[in-house]
């Protein structure tokens, strides 16, 4: 607290009140159209991709290959009735929505996308990023319980249950980067990747700590073979069995939304983030990298992250709610606490590749 | 579970027991239970391989199967067996077969046809009035077209009978009221065969909706007048 | 014994003594995973689930009561609503029945056709079950490979039957038209095509870890609990009974083909699906026994007559469809119109066994196990 005011005090005595409000307007406008061009283009690419999975076309009639599918789709959510059950919670019914897309919305505003296209650079970036994550399920929670149904209630208790297991590997596997770099800044981590990527310098704690990192994040993003939350053919629609129209989409874009950036996250620790592609010795090869800017390579890596992630989608099935929590807690954890002990190992004693 | 346990289970029918011990059987293969460790192993392997099979279908467009509906009309080839429509046939001077025997009524399992005899015949004792066809019910069976003994329906693969209103799917399949081709035949001219029958339009006569003239409800239960709001919409349509 | 206030009561003591708040929830009428209109009340505590009471009647039409209205010909029309996906076993199952009370021999040429088509059949409902299987499990995509090779039996269907789902063609004494020209060609292209893509299923799916963990163990049931309550098909042969009418009762021209039996051990969930698959590739085996030598004679061996009017009497013929023993009787007055028509379907007795199977297991359980049985609800309420 004594920071703050000191910071607003600050603000007053340097007249910088003006300059503080533009950033932030700005950054909101900014964030909130990432987002939804970020949800957008992602229910895209999901749809094409999976109907490729599937010797199918997707979508192909609004705009051309479909491309304006998604926008029809939003324009009819947003024109849908508002429809809350009589049972219901109101109040509560109606806020889950918003905390999920809230929590999207924070973790966005940290992602650097280049050195300096970064909003807020943090020097606690990951933590807060970790701490954040944690808080979307609050969301999903209260629309459960809220919906006075009992799928919805147990979709609910599932993605509770799963998600704060699964963030327990999923701080592990970010804690081992951490001590591998050295930072919590997520610019300084990517910096700390000028040498060589974390998922290949670190022998193979690197490796182990980003397989670690993707199960987890399919499992925080509620995505096959992780979707109890949902569980489709088990449950109907989970914890937004009752949800339609505009708050069904808010689950919706979050779900995308995060998507987005548990893989943007992967990239950042894992892959080098807006760092471009440079091999050993190659200069000429090195130099050309070097012309493709900073925001591309961090979108490219994303984006390979998140077909990862969609490819796991649509080739399994999903898992049974005990198996899940058996996995986490009989597999992932020991492996991740084994990483962060070999990792801390490295660190002190600097065997990296290229150190 | 062993075979020997179901046989003695079964022991009661003997001869059944026999029949199923000499049945050829083989057993359901069953992958081993694995330790830990192999588990691990061989849960990776087997994940990587299902990825690859659906990556090779990602990567081959070839191998996509949809086939865009209203743009490949020209391109869509149907059987000529498929059955999705009901036609009488009319000869090339728009002459019909059909004697108003009634038979195809008969067989229709759903009460899809109606037959109405023509109120006065002019050439024959005879003669088709109206051949109402309830699209809406038929289930494409194709009994009709095999009991009929003169062959004059058929069967076609024109599918696209959707409208927006369920009257529009009760037609008259013939195109006049009047006697068969035969019949007419044995008339002198053309002038008198056009005398002798009447054309009529396939959105003419009664309408066999809502199960009004189901097979075996009594007369009673039908109702009295032509429903006013079915029969606008049927003049509405231009045939 | 258990009376339905007991399985109402919401206070079944745990093994420890202790006493947990049960709840009851419905899984369906309109549930994803119940494949129509089928009710299930579940007792759970938390996602277990306790007890099962399945409630039915949601498709009722009154086939059999409709049945006793139509003749005899139109009756093989109304078996095309049961099983839909195994229509074609039901056509000849009421066909055959009539021509057995007309006493009528169908030639060589009718028997092997039927047989053939009735294991296209059988391979056409089973790549339906598995597509919806994989659904059931999570996994989207080999729904869409089941339905993307179906199509491919659905063509040849389409080219010899001119129908697609509701075929009604079967007649009795016959078929309603020949072979189409093209029909033992596309066969043979489709069991080239099928048989790598049989070895794909089990890449994608069977071999699975997580498929694996799902279905072994789970929803076991032994042979004779199963018998006890009527399962008949893959059901009861996953139960390690070989239970199965082509061998046992030969009929259509079964006897002339080697074909072997398969059964589970364990009888769980596993074991009806590998018995399905297995079941996949004996039916391509007896194609191929029957498709080089289709005799030559006659589609129809009988007169065509609107009426058919069986002497009075009490007829029935049961066949093994895709999912078990389909039986149909009739009570004959002499008339053109059956007095009685009663059809024995198996999903109906199928269900049962889930009253053993599932309990005990998690929702995500039940769902499995309803797949492994995999219920056509119309069938069940006709």
């Amino acid at each position: 607290m004594k920071s703050l005011s000191f910071y607003i005090h600050n603000l007053y005595q340097n007249q910088q009140w003006l300059d503080f409000i533009l950033y932030l307007g700005l950054g909101l406008i900014l964030t909130l159209s990432l987002m939804s061009v970020v949800a957008l283009v992602l229910v895209y690419a999901e749809r094409k991709i999976a109907a490729h999975f599937q010797c199918r076309l997707g979508p192909m009639r609004v705009g051309w290959h479909g491309t304006l599918q998604t926008v029809a789709d939003a324009l009819k959510l947003l024109l849908k009735e508002d429809l809350i059950p009589k049972a219901a919670d109101r109040f509560l019914f109606a806020l889950a929505p918003f905390l999920t897309v809230m929590a999207a919305l924070l973790s966005l505003s940290v992602l650097p996308f280049s050195l300096s296209a970064t909003l807020s650079n943090m020097n606690i970036g990951l933590l807060f990023l970790s701490a954040i994550s944690g808080y979307g399920v609050l969301g999903i929670l209260i629309g459960g319980w809220a919906s006075n149904n009992k799928w919805s209630l147990l979709g609910a208790m599932r993605a509770g249950a799963q998600l704060i297991s699964y963030e327990l590997s999923m701080t592990l596997s970010l804690l081992s980067i951490v001590v591998l770099s050295g930072s919590l800044n997520l610019n300084e981590i990517i910096a700390s990747q000028a040498q060589g990527w974390w998922i290949w310098r670190a022998h193979l704690v690197g490796f182990i700590s980003f397989v670690i990192y993707i199960i987890s994040s399919t499992a925080e993003t509620n995505r096959t073979p992780f979707d109890m939350a949902e569980g489709e053919s088990e449950l109907t629609a989970g914890f937004h069995t009752e949800y339609s129209g505009m708050r069904f989409a808010f689950f919706f874009l979050s779900e995308y939304v995060n998507l987005f950036i548990v893989s943007a996250i992967g990239s950042i620790l894992f892959l080098g983030g807006w760092m471009p592609l440079h091999i050993g010795e190659w200069e000429s090869f090195n130099a050309l990298m070097d012309f493709v800017p900073g925001p591309i390579w961090f979108l490219l890596k994303t984006g390979a992250l998140i077909f990862l992630s969609m490819w796991f989608r649509w080739t399994f099935p999903r898992l049974r709610v005990d198996q899940l929590m058996r996995f986490e807690w009989k597999f992932l954890l020991p492996l991740g606490l084994i990483n962060l002990f070999l990792s801390s190992i490295i660190a002190l004693g600097g065997f990296y590749f290229f150190p | 579970m062993n075979q020997e346990s179901n046989m003695s289970a079964n022991s009661k029918t003997d001869q059944s027991a026999s029949a199923l011990a000499q049945v050829p059987i083989e057993n359901a293969k069953r992958w081993p239970d694995l330790n830990y460790f192999n588990k691990i192993i061989y849960g990776a392997s087997s994940l990587a391989k299902g990825m690859k099979i659906t990556f090779g279908y990602l990567i081959n467009t070839k191998t996509v199967v949809t086939q865009q509906y209203p743009e490949n009309r020209e391109t869509l080839i149907l059987a000529d067996r498929v059955r999705a429509n009901l036609i009488m046939k009319h000869n090339e001077n728009g002459y019909h077969d059909c004697t108003s025997c009634h038979i195809c009524e008969g067989v229709c399992p759903n009460a899809s046809i109606h037959v109405v005899d023509r109120s006065e015949p002019t050439v024959s004792k005879k003669e088709l009035g109206y051949f109402v066809w309830r699209l809406d019910s038929c289930t494409f069976c194709n009994l009709c077209v095999m009991a009929c003994p003169f062959s004059c329906l058929e069967m076609t693969g024109q599918f696209e009978s959707s409208t927006y209103d369920q009257s529009l799917l009760v037609y008259n399949l013939n195109q006049y009221s009047g006697a068969t081709q035969n019949n007419l035949a044995k008339l002198a001219d053309d002038q008198a065969r056009t005398s002798a029958i009447k054309a009529i339009s396939p959105y003419e006569g009664p309408v066999a909706l809502e199960g009004y003239h189901l097979a075996g409800i009594p007369k009673e239960f039908l109702p009295q007048k032509s429903d006013a709001k079915t029969s606008q919409a049927r003049e509405g349509v231009n045939p | 014994m258990v009376t339905l206030n007991d399985r109402i009561s919401c206070h079944t003591p745990n093994q420890d003594g202790t006493t947990t708040q049960e709840y009851f929830i419905n899984m369906g009428p309109q549930h994803p995973s119940t494949h129509g209109v089928l009710r299930l009340i579940l007792k759970m505590d938390g996602e277990t689930v306790n007890d099962i009471i399945p409630v039915l009647g949601y498709i009722h039409r009154g086939i059999e009561k409709k049945a006793e209205a139509v003749g005899y010909r139109q009756q093989v029309h109304l078996t095309d609503r049961l099983d839909y996906l195994c229509a074609l076993m039901n056509n000849w199952a009421v066909s055959a029945a009539i021509e057995k009370a007309l006493n009528l021999e169908v030639n060589d040429r009718i028997q092997t056709v039927r047989t053939i088509i009735a294991e296209l059949q059988r391979i056409q409902s089973h790549q339906l079950w598995w597509g919806v299987f994989g659904m059931d499990l999570g996994a989207f995509t080999p729904f869409l490979y089941g339905f993307r090779d179906r199509e491919k039996i659905t063509e040849i269907f389409e080219k010899t039957m001119g129908a697609r789902l509701t075929m009604n063609y079967f007649q009795p004494g016959g078929m309603m038209y020949d072979i189409h020209p093209d029909f033992v060609k596309d066969i043979k292209e489709f069991i080239k095509y099928f048989r790598p893509i049989l070895k794909e299923y089990e890449d994608l799916f069977s071999g699975n870890i997580i498929v694996q963990e799902r279905l072994k163990n789970v929803g076991i049931i032994d042979a004779q609990t199963a018998l006890a309550y009527g399962a008949t098909g893959p059901v009861l042969r996953a139960s390690g009974m070989p239970l199965d009418l082509r061998k046992m009762q030969p009929y259509g021209a079964y006897s002339k083909v080697n074909f072997t039996v398969p059964v589970g051990t364990v009888g769980d969930s596993w074991d009806r699906y590998q018995v399905r698959i297995q079941e996949m590739y004996q039916s391509l085996l007896i194609i191929e026994q029957l498709i080089d030598n289709i005799p030559d004679g006659p589609h129809m061996t009988m007169k065509y007559a609107a009426k058919i009017k069986p002497p009075a009497g009490r007829y029935y013929t049961q066949m093994e469809t895709a999912r078990g023993i389909f039986g149909t009787f009739f009570v004959s007055d002499g008339n053109d119109r059956p007095y009685r028509m009663h059809f024995r379907t198996p999903n109906f007795n199928n269900l049962w066994s889930i009253l053993k199977m599932a309990p005990g297991g998690r929702v995500a359980d039940l769902v499995a196990i309803l797949s492994s049985i995999d219920l056509v609800v119309p069938d069940m309420d006709r």
